[in-house]
């Protein structure tokens, strides 16, 4: 029964026109939907002069093939020319709104130009309205949402809106929507801003016709009953990402004041995920997941939330030297009301906070102490880059504001392709290393880490699941690039389905993969796809973005990892490691041959003819 | 039979909506399943399924001449039913109301709620 997902909008902001097209059944079975057809969507309209900030920067918002559907998550992707990188921008993002999308028959909007005035988009079902925004700025992204709703009068339209970061262009903002969900990483609420494009508002309800509607119930059971029986996946809805911070500060995997240190020792007993109890008002869950990884929580009457997970936890913590667990839910809610990506933000201040520590910046440039874990300091100075106010208008040019900095200061902003590292330290471990050099978007996590590699595995079930041999060791580089090629393109498969981490491979090696997305694909939608036709398709999604990124002239020589990787840790319990430059270009080489490109990270002609790549 | 509730425990998923219309009209569509959830997303985070409490004396068809047995067996009913229970347990949508017909014995959204927000009380 198809077709399926083929309905996506042209919005032209400029001319404030509205068109309604069909996409091709062929170029959805190439890249089904989400951050796949995202990418198909970018390179149809790519050049690599695009003004990341201009009217002709495409912002691009697409649901995933089974996204809305029983399956294994409802999520989506939002991708563009990214205003932090100047590369690609590209980012996920759960909560409600991709699956309401997906009840109006929209699976793809394409948005393009700039408004004159600030507007927002309203889609209910197939009408698509363009309204006035002006009441909406300067409102915060909670503040907006509800204003939204009630301007239209419906509390259940879901909203995908900017604060006031992305107002001011802040190079890092993000698009919210709920209290917590952000497609965060790469700016694209600086597009938003940059197009005076304040919120998308989207109701739908209209049927969802899926092919075989009792195939779905019985096999969604089947694999729901054997995910909920993993402890991983129960500990998840327990407590949260946050239980994975006690396990990082005793091996040493964190990057503690901008990578200067990897673990806080007993201190880090302040952050360990029991901690957050004390807050939590119990567990909430992005549309249609059965694992509910979010707290919600309340410190007073007036600052409730959800999460922090464990990306904002670390970023607002021990990367800027606060171990309050209470300050960072503060500062983390103060970053989401703002829209700022958090990680982002935590990595810049970190950045900002060695520079101050070794005298390269000072009280003047900053206008006050720029200290570690200064409460008020770190609160003032997220004001400070939202707003664009003083040293905070230099920060909110992320990687480019090295322009307006002393000399010196670049080197101690660590990042990748100019996206800033996270807040982990991946020199120990080698796995998680290589992903961050190679991930599309820059310094990136969510493109590849195989986080089971730190469960030390039997062998024999490692290579079973990688087709060949893995070490088990997590400090080894061998076989490392061949779990993080299997990996890159499994979440490929899985941004392009809407599917959560946390429910494939990503802790657990039982967890639904291949085999099972192409049965949900078969039973929800009718097309037939293959295991290794679903592998063709991440990897097909992988090449793509490598082009577009060779496009704009980046290769092998970016696929680094910052100077700070290559030397020891200096002290605590990952002491002494670090990556080996010859044994990292190891890695490397093996990574490119397994994906088919050359010795320089480009895909050779022949590979990219027969997965039919765009460009 | 009936379908019991303790809404601190709703994590506010979807899936008892999703499932429910997908069991009853072979389509996902969350806007016409039996069950929902009153979600206060923006503020308190609370969410509160609501759904049919199976009343022994069922003021939604008071006055008709209907057989209730049959009734019960039904998905889709008139929309000027809800309006008169008093519970606000009966979804509308468009000129249809959506009854809470327990599958048959065996409701599904129970089946799919990962948290136990709602049980079957026999």
């Amino acid at each position: 029964m198809m077709p399926f997902r083929t309905k996506f909008a042209k919005i032209d902001l400029t001319e404030r026109k509205v068109k309604i097209e069909e996409m091709p059944e062929e170029i959805v079975t190439k890249y089904l939907g989400g951050r796949g057809m995202n990418m198909y969507l970018l390179a149809k309209r790519f050049h690599p002069d695009i003004d990341p900030l201009g009217p002709e920067n495409p912002l691009v918002f697409g649901i995933g093939y089974l996204t809305g559907t029983l399956s294994f998550g409802s999520r989506m992707n939002i991708s563009a020319i990214s205003p932090e990188t100047g590369y690609l921008g590209d980012a996920n993002m759960g909560g409600d709104f991709g699956a309401e999308l997906a009840y109006t028959g929209l699976s793809h909007l394409v948005i393009e130009g700039k408004s004159e005035e600030p507007v927002y988009l309203w889609i209910e079902n197939n009408q698509i309205e363009i309204r006035d925004a002006q009441p909406l700025m300067g409102l915060h992204t909670v503040q907006t949402q509800k204003a939204i709703r009630q301007e239209l009068g419906d509390k259940k339209i879901q909203v995908a809106c900017i604060g006031l970061a992305g107002e001011n262009q802040v190079r890092f903002a993000g698009v919210r929507t709920g209290l917590k969900s952000t497609a965060a990483r790469t700016g694209l609420g600086a597009v938003m801003g940059s197009k005076n494009l304040k919120a998308v508002a989207v109701r739908g309800t209209q049927d969802l016709k899926v092919n075989d509607p009792q195939g779905v119930l019985s096999y969604y059971r089947e694999l729901l009953k054997g995910l909920m029986e993993r402890k991983w996946v129960q500990a998840l809805g327990r407590f949260g990402t946050p239980l994975m911070i006690a396990a990082g500060n005793t091996m040493g995997l964190l990057g503690v004041c901008n990578h200067q240190w990897t673990s806080v020792g007993d201190a880090g007993s302040a952050l360990v995920a029991e901690n957050l109890d004390r807050y939590s008002t119990g567990m909430v869950a992005c549309w249609s997941c059965p694992v509910h990884c979010r707290h919600r929580f309340k410190i007073t009457d007036e600052i409730t939330g959800e999460g922090p997970e464990y990306a904002s936890i670390g970023s607002m913590g021990w990367k800027i030297g606060s171990l309050n667990l209470e300050n960072i839910l503060h500062t983390v809610e103060l970053c989401n009301r703002y829209g700022l990506d958090t990680i982002s933000t935590g990595s810049y201040i970190a950045w900002a906070m060695e520079l101050y520590q070794r005298g390269i910046i000072d009280e003047e440039t900053v206008g006050f102490p720029l200290e570690w874990g200064d409460k008020e300091g770190i609160e003032k100075i997220i004001h400070m880059i939202a707003r664009r106010k003083g040293f905070g208008d230099i920060l909110a040019e992320a990687s480019f504001a090295e322009k307006r900095l002393p000399p010196k200061a670049r080197d101690f902003l660590w990042e990748v392709k100019n996206l800033p590292m996270e807040m982990t330290d991946e020199r120990m471990t080698k796995s998680f290393a290589l992903g961050m050099a190679t991930a599309s978007r820059g310094a990136c996590h969510m493109r590849s880490r195989p986080s089971l590699d730190i469960l030390q595995l039997p062998p024999s079930l490692l290579e079973k699941l990688y087709g060949g041999e893995v070490s088990s060791d997590f400090t080894s580089y061998r076989g490392k690039a061949k779990m993080i090629w299997w990996h890159e393109l499994l979440y490929a498969v899985c941004d392009a389905l809407g599917v959560c981490r946390f429910m494939t491979v990503f802790s657990s090696p039982h967890s639904p993969q291949y085999e099972e997305f192409g049965q949900l694909i078969y039973l929800s939608s009718g097309l037939k796809i293959s295991a290794e036709g679903l592998k063709t398709i991440g990897e097909r999604i992988c090449t793509l973005e490598r082009r577009i990124l060779n496009l704009w002239g980046l290769d092998r020589r970016h696929d680094t990892l910052p100077s700070r990787y290559f030397e020891p840790i200096p002290e605590g319990p990952a002491k002494g490691h670090k990556m080996d430059p010859a044994r990292f270009n190891e890695m490397l080489d093996e990574y490119y041959e397994l994906h088919g490109w050359d010795g320089d990270g480009r895909p050779a002609e022949a590979g990219m003819k027969k997965l039919e790549i765009p460009l | 039979m009936r379908i019991e509730i303790e809404k601190d425990k709703c994590t506010g998923c979807h899936l008892c909506e999703m499932i429910c219309s997908l069991f009853h009209l072979g389509a996902v569509n969350p806007s016409r399943s039996a069950i929902r959830i009153i979600k206060d997303d923006l503020d308190t985070g609370i969410h509160t399924p609501t759904v049919c409490r199976q009343c022994k004396k069922m003021k939604c068809i008071e006055k008709e001449d209907v057989d209730e047995t049959v009734e019960k067996t039904k998905f889709v009913w008139e929309r000027q039913r809800a309006e008169r229970c008093p519970f606000d347990g009966l979804m509308v949508f468009g000129d249809s109301a959506y009854r809470c017909d327990l599958c048959g014995g065996d409701p599904q959204c129970v089946s799919v709620c990962t948290n136990r927000a709602i049980w079957v009380k026999e």
